[in-house]
């Protein structure tokens, strides 16, 4: 009796985690690429302090940071700030679809970036952001 | 000379009177959803009730009871002009039925309803795409049976204030009461050979019946629908659609249907992908290449819709606006919506077109799909992801 349960427990591991699973195949590849081009230990300490930091934009003179459309708690549903469009919550943990796509991810950090922080982030930057989100 | 004791007579029969004041409200209605394109379906109910209402009239103009045929009141302009001229003597004719200018009024607001019926279908043939001429008639004719609808109307109020003036001028000086006799369908009349005519009561039950049951089909959905699957009256038609359109431009906001913005527009926005508005897009040049492809084919200039056609219209040939909220044609459309409305947190964008359009995925854009937020229906609506 307990070995079928052992079994089936096992079973049911890689099948509960096959979501997160699938998302940090996407991002250990990008990971990879990030560490290629230079960057070293990615912290989730550091993808935590860059998704609060706030951003004065140059010509309006508004503040920006990751949270205006992705609100501070990434299991929440956030909302496009410029255009009110919802958008899904970022955490793998309740919105299995995300940090799956490769070519979104690499998409959105760069349009995301460039208008939070007015430049592209650095594969530092992004290694750590994204190491952040997925421990949400 | 011999007393004669006035006694009550049945002048109008119950259709007549069914007819009356179904009319009255009908018209009333219409006068107030007029203008409203979020009460279009309500005015057009209207118009076909109208419509319907004039349609038994003039059959019961032929067969119907005596006081209500037309050869009971229908007479040639010598026996108006004599009417009128000794109106105001003490020899003035007085008449059970219709007088002479009464009965001229009828048949001119008969006549002239139907005008505006039917340049109503015409409008919403032509304008809107619906109704028994949809696909018959151009936009363009359709705005001309508009303006023609517009001015009509106007003449048939005139016709009615002159009706309704005339109805309290004969009623003060024959002293008796119309629009009670219009109610209860008797009048006091001491000439002996006059007879009550018959009452007729079951065609006007089947009369009130048959605009009930027709009001209760026309308007069902509105009684089934839910928070979700909120009722639209007019269905827009299939606009051709695009993966790639659609899920590119549909990222951060509504993905636009091409039918809001002439080809120039989208030329020039597309050109200029790495600033939009402050965005850059990024595309590769295939992805960009069937965007562009699908955007002219579908351009403003197809006219698929009637924002199509009007947007086209409107915007000078020298202009290329890049956005739909900057042509001349939107603005004027929401020109009347308050300040707060915008500001609300389920819009804030002008370009939040979905806030407040319920078939703006689609890209219809169909009259009295338009619900503004501030309605408890709609909270739901807006803020549910695709
Ligand atoms: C102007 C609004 C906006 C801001 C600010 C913003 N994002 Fe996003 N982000 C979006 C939208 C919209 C999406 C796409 C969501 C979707 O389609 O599921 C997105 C998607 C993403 C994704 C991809 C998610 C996935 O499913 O793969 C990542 C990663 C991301 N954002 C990170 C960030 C980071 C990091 C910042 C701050 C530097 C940031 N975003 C700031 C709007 C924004
Ligand atoms: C990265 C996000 C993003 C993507 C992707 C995007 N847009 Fe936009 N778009 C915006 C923003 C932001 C605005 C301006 C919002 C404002 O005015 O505050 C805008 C505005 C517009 C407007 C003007 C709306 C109006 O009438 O005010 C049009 C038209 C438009 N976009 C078309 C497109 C088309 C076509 C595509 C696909 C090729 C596209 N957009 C893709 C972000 C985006
Ligand atoms: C705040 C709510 C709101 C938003 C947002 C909005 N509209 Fe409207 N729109 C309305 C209302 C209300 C009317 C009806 C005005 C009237 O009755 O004349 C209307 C009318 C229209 C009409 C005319 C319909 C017809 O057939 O006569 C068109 C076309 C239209 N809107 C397109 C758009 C587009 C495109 C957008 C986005 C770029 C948009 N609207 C955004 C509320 C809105």
């Amino acid at each position: 009796m307990n070995k079928y349960l052992m079994i089936c427990g096992m079973m049911l591991l890689p099948l509960a985690y096959s979501h997160s699973v699938l998302a940090t195949a996407a991002v250990d590849e990008l990971l990879a690429e990030y560490r290629s081009a230079g960057a070293t230990e990615f912290s989730v300490e550091a993808g935590n302090t860059l998704w609060l930091q706030e951003f004065q934009d140059a010509q309006s003179g508004k503040m920006r940071q990751c949270a205006t459309c992705h609100t501070d708690n990434l299991r929440n549903p956030g909302k496009h700030a410029r255009t009110g469009k919802p958008i899904e919550p970022l955490a793998t943990s309740v919105n299995p679809k995300s940090l799956t796509d490769i070519k979104k991810i690499r998409k959105w950090l760069k349009r995301n970036c460039k208008w939070t922080i007015g430049r592209e982030c650095t594969p530092q930057e992004k290694g750590n952001v994204l190491t952040f989100i997925q421990t949400q | 000379m011999k007393l004669v004791i006035p006694e009550a007579k049945r002048i109008w029969d119950l259709p007549i009177r069914v007819f009356h004041w179904l009319l009255v409200s009908a018209f009333i209605l219409a006068w107030l959803t007029q203008g409203e394109d979020r009460y279009l379906d309500i005015h057009v109910f209207a118009g076909y009730l109208i419509l319907g209402l004039f349609l038994f009239r003039i059959g019961w103009g032929f067969w119907g009871s005596h006081y209500a045929c037309f050869n009971s009141f229908a007479c040639g302009w010598r026996s108006v002009w004599r009417y009128l001229t000794i109106l105001l003597t003490p020899q003035r004719q007085h008449f059970i039925g219709h007088n002479p200018i009464g009965g001229w009024a009828i048949l001119l607001i008969l006549g002239l309803g139907l005008v505006v019926t039917l340049t109503g279908l015409l409008t919403l043939g032509g304008e809107e795409q619906h109704g028994p001429l949809a696909g018959l008639i151009s936009f363009a004719w359709g705005d001309i049976g508009h303006e023609c609808h517009e001015i009509l109307a106007w003449l048939m109020l005139g016709l009615i204030g002159i009706h309704i003036a005339g109805v309290l001028v004969e009623s003060r000086l024959h002293q008796e009461n119309l629009i009670k006799a219009m109610i209860t369908g008797y009048k006091n009349t001491s000439t002996e050979d006059t007879a009550s005519v018959a009452n007729h009561s079951r065609l006007a039950i089947s009369l009130i019946l048959v605009v009930l049951s027709s009001g209760g089909s026309y308007f069902y959905g509105y009684f089934t629908q839910t928070a979700e699957h909120p009722y639209l009256p007019f269905i827009g038609p299939q606009l051709p659609d695009n993966a790639t359109w659609r899920e590119v431009c549909g990222e951060c906001h509504l993905a636009y249907h091409p039918t809001l913005l002439p080809a120039r527009s989208w030329q020039r926005l597309l050109n200029e992908q790495h600033q939009h508005f402050e965005e850059d897009l990024d595309l590769d040049a295939e992805t960009l290449a069937e965007l562009r492809q699908f955007a002219s084919d579908n351009a403003a200039e197809t006219h698929l819709t009637e924002p199509a056609w009007q947007i086209e219209q409107t915007t000078p040939l020298n202009q290329a606006p890049l956005r739909i909220t900057a042509t001349a044609y939107w603005q004027e459309q929401h020109e009347e919506i308050p300040k707060q409305i915008w500001q609300h947190p389920l819009v804030k964008f002008k370009g939040h077109c979905n806030a407040c359009h319920l078939d703006a995925e689609q890209g219809t854009f169909e009259d009295a799909a338009m619900r503004l937020p501030q309605h408890s229906d709609f909270s739901q609506l807006s803020t549910k992801p695709h």
